[in-house]
């Protein structure tokens, strides 16, 4: 191979990567100059005082808190419902299932991952209006219908690093209890989970970002611009992603849309801080895996 | 008892595992039954190829179809290059050091939310390609394309970088043993070697682009004409869901979006397919 | 002499000042021990009074939730009707249809308009109703054949959903065409924020939602101002409705009525709308 050919092969890998880098560095950059100066404590709580807000003696007017108490809340729920079903899916994929009916399943749950998060939202829409005409007047789009099409969203993650964990188990680890007259069962809840709880960690924390993050699903099912803190699980809720969605257009004076650069912000380093814990914890957790057996 | 007990924990996995399957069926059961009232009495043709004016009674999703697929492949077409010269950098051509640091970035940027991008290319990406192109709002197929092809990279460069990983070592040690430069390298062994994870990867990052909402909603225009030129405002399905859920329940127009969540349905599952179908014949081959 | 006259003073102060407190107190009065929730959706017009008015109930008693979406008019009427929320909001009058359909009860609290509006940067300032239509229609599609500079001129429109779309294109357009590649937002805000960042733009707003962020272009040559809508000189006007299906609740109710009290009404003043009252 020619030589300039080789420095033009190379410069160009060099090129891509300033490229992406120049990208995300501007688009990290362009936040953080915009909104450094709206980072405070009024961003979140608006004028009402700290302790009364978390306290909820007050409702928090223009703040963030009521959004970010939304999300919070929400991502607590859809994990809640996502986590068992998805880890006794993966559980039953990995060591009781047959051949062919976990091909079939894997096909299902690739293209359950695969389907865009706004058909999922548009299933809970129709969905919660199903439910509104045939089965309760006080069902409709809530923080309850939110949760669960946000569970379905991650569900197939969870399965899937759940799965592939128990796979990736050495066989002497799984037959060492079996031979001391361990059941089968014990052997998966005694031995084998605490062994892939790294692998199952990571896919949870995948799962609490992706919730947090998501904005079509929760667009669809229930989420406003003003709702205060969340009352109640059939009630309309704030949320983080969707507050910044809403004031990218909306906004009405400058100091308004700064807000939104600040949320945006809190939500980036929200997002970027769960994916680097996922690292560190994912090392810890191994280690405490290993002591626990 | 304890056999009872085996017993019962095993039937509860396998109905988690049938309730968590039987979603993936329900949703599509779903998009259809709401869609049928459209796409019955020979109108199923009109739907797919027509044009949207709901003045003249026409719910046709054609132009969103379009869009989607104008903004997806010209994002991919964007990040396809630039995620090879990344990973190409992590893996065989960039210092070792540097190297790790940029999969490290990459892994983070994986975790910035749709709705930053969304939110960023408003206010700096618009303005600029409003500078740039003669006319036009800045909202366009472009825009939306540029920004998307941020978004994905990181999926794919990760992606590539693990098929590059995955080559036999003993084949690189084969390649330095006959004297070859780290580029050599690259384009004889790692690339062909990977070439089926460089696929996959791309089809993934297509599927990833198809599905987005929020980065098309908010910069794309969505107008509803079908784009003529990559400056044209344009609107994708995902984002005319997003715009048409205020409709009336009862009206067309509002049973269009199921008709456009089963376009979108059906584009998810050939892309699993897709994958499948290289992933399996690389099994073969090996 | 002095000392009566003082006192007199005293007295008309603080019967003007009890006075003023009781005006501002007595509305806000009505909510003391409620508990509930009101949900709100439809026009986006709606919103900033929405939002004020809420915040002043939600202030005086923590009890009280109220929740405000968008959407747009067709989806106030829909989900009013379906029981999905307490308010439904529109930016016109609900057809007979519909009123008949979910027996709605309407209350009309403010008059608005429905304005052109262009970038402060841009030098065009008045246009006629045949120019309006040869714009959105797409035949006029440069700002030089207007005075303007030689630039395509981008169009913005809204969703179907939208009352304001319904408004103007019945009344300023004639019903006319509107393009297909105008560029869709989702609500009076975002017309707004869009055309205060394109330079080329044009679009249409509720008059109340102007600020000095964009400029509103006088329609067969009247201003859209307060005023001229006010005397019916500027045609594109339409009434700000919040509907309920049936008689109101008792909470709702007393939202509504806090509405067309002095302290709401100033609300709808303060937010460039035309009070009822």
């Amino acid at each position: 191979m020619k030589r300039p050919i080789e420095k033009l092969v190379t410069g160009f890998s060099w090129l891509c990567t300033i490229m992406l880098l120049g990208a995300v560095f501007s688009i990290t950059g362009f936040l953080f100059a915009k909104g450094y100066s709206s980072l405070d404590t009024r961003l979140i709580f608006g004028d009402t005082g700290i302790l009364d807000a978390l306290l909820l003696k007050k409702q928090v007017f223009n703040g963030l808190f009521p959004a970010i108490a939304g999300t919070l809340v929400l991502v607590v729920m859809s994990v809640a419902w996502a986590i068992p079903v998805g880890i006794a899916t993966g559980i039953y994929l990995a060591e009781y299932a047959g051949d062919r009916v976990r091909g079939l399943f894997n096909l299902f749950f690739d293209i359950l991952a695969g389907i865009p998060s706004i058909v999922i939202g548009l299933f809970g829409f129709a969905f919660s209006v199903f439910l509104h005409k045939n089965v309760s007047k006080a069902i409709q789009p809530c923080l309850l219908i939110s949760s669960i099409a946000l569970a379905f969203l991650v569900l197939p993650y969870l399965i899937r690093t759940t799965q592939v964990a128990l796979d990736g188990l050495p066989e002497d680890t799984r037959l060492g209890a079996l031979a001391l007259g361990a059941t089968k069962m014990q052997n998966i809840f005694y031995v084998l989970l605490p062994k892939s709880l790294s692998g199952i960690m990571s896919g949870v924390i995948l799962a609490i970002g992706r919730c947090a993050e998501d904005t079509a699903v929760i667009m669809l099912t229930g989420v406003v611009a003003t709702a205060g803190i969340p009352g109640s699980l059939l009630s309309s809720y704030e949320a983080l992603p969707f507050y910044i969605y809403y004031i990218s257009s909306q906004y009405t004076t400058p100091e308004e849309l700064l807000t939104g650069y600040g949320a945006s912000i809190i939500l980036l380093a929200m997002c970027v801080v769960l994916f680097s814990a996922a690292f560190f914890i994912k090392k810890r957790l191994t280690y405490m895996a290993f002591y626990r057996a | 008892m304890r056999a009872v007990k085996e017993t019962a924990v095993e039937r509860a996995l396998l109905l988690s595992t049938i309730v968590s399957g039987s979603i993936t069926l329900i949703i599509f059961g779903f998009m259809l039954f709401m869609a049928l009232p459209l796409l019955g009495g020979g109108k199923i043709f009109q739907i797919f190829v027509g044009s949207w004016s709901p003045g003249d009674g026409s719910y046709g999703i054609l132009p969103m179809t379009v869009g989607t697929l104008a903004i997806s492949f010209l994002s991919v077409t964007i990040s396809f290059p630039m995620s090879i010269g990344c990973s190409s950098f992590i893996g065989v051509l960039g210092p070792k050091r540097s190297g790790r640091y940029l999969k490290r970035i990459v892994q983070m940027m994986t975790g910035i939310p749709t709705v930053i991008y969304g939110f960023v290319g408003i206010f700096l990406l618009v303005p600029i390609v409003r500078g740039l192109a003669s006319g036009g709002s800045g909202m366009s197929v472009i825009t939306a394309a540029l920004m998307l092809s941020v978004l994905i990279s990181p999926t794919m460069v990760l992606f590539f970088n693990d098929s590059f990983e995955r080559v036999p070592a003993s084949y690189l040690d084969a390649a330095d043993g006959l004297g070859a430069s780290n580029v050599q390298k690259l384009v004889y062994v790692v690339l062909p070697n990977a070439k089926k994870g460089i696929i996959i990867g791309l089809i993934l990052a297509f599927g990833r682009a198809l599905g987005d909402t929020l980065v098309a909603l908010m910069i794309a225009g969505n107008s509803t004409q079908i784009p003529g030129s990559v400056f044209d405002s344009a609107r994708a399905l995902t984002a005319h869901i997003a715009l048409v859920i205020a409709a009336d329940y009862e009206s067309l127009e509002f049973k269009s979006i199921f008709a456009c969540g089963m376009v979108l349905y059906l584009f998810a599952t050939a892309i699993v397919i897709g994958v499948r179908y290289f992933a399996f014949t690389d099994r073969e081959t090996r | 002499m002095k000392r009566t006259c003082t006192l007199f003073l005293l007295v008309v102060l603080c019967l003007v000042f009890s006075g003023l407190s009781l005006s501002f107190a007595e509305p806000l009065d009505a909510f003391k021990g409620e508990k509930g929730t009101v949900k709100i959706s439809g026009g986006t017009a709606h919103i900033p009074v929405m939002k004020e008015t809420a915040r002043l109930i939600m202030t005086a008693n923590p009890d009280i939730r109220i929740t405000i979406a968008g959407g747009g008019s067709g989806v106030g009427i829909k989900q009013v009707g379906e029981g999905l929320v307490d308010i439904g909001n529109t930016g016109r009058k609900p057809t007979d249809d519909e009123i008949k359909r979910y027996n709605l009860k309407l209350f009309m609290w403010a008059v608005d308009g429905v304005a052109l509006i262009v970038n402060p940067k841009n030098k065009v300032r008045s246009l006629s109703k045949a120019q309006a239509a040869d714009i959105f229609s797409g035949k006029i599609d440069n700002w030089k054949a207007l005075g303007g500079e030689d630039r395509k001129i981008n169009l913005y429109t809204r969703d179907e959903a939208s009352g304001t779309r319904e408004v103007f294109w019945e009344k300023a357009l004639g019903k006319g065409n509107i393009a297909k590649s105008a560029n869709v937002v989702v609500s009076n805000g975002a017309m707004k924020s869009a055309i205060s960042q394109d330079p080329y733009a044009i679009g249409y707003v509720s008059v109340g939602h102007i600020d000095k962020t964009v400029v509103p272009v006088a329609f067969d040559g009247v201003e859209p101002t307060i005023a001229t809508v006010k005397s019916g000189k500027y045609a594109v006007s339409r009434g700000l409705y919040s509907n309920t299906k049936g008689d109101p609740a008792p909470l709702t109710k007393k939202f509504l009525d806090l509405l067309f009290t002095g302290e709401g009404q100033k609300i709808v003043t303060a937010n460039g709308f035309i009070a009822v009252k």
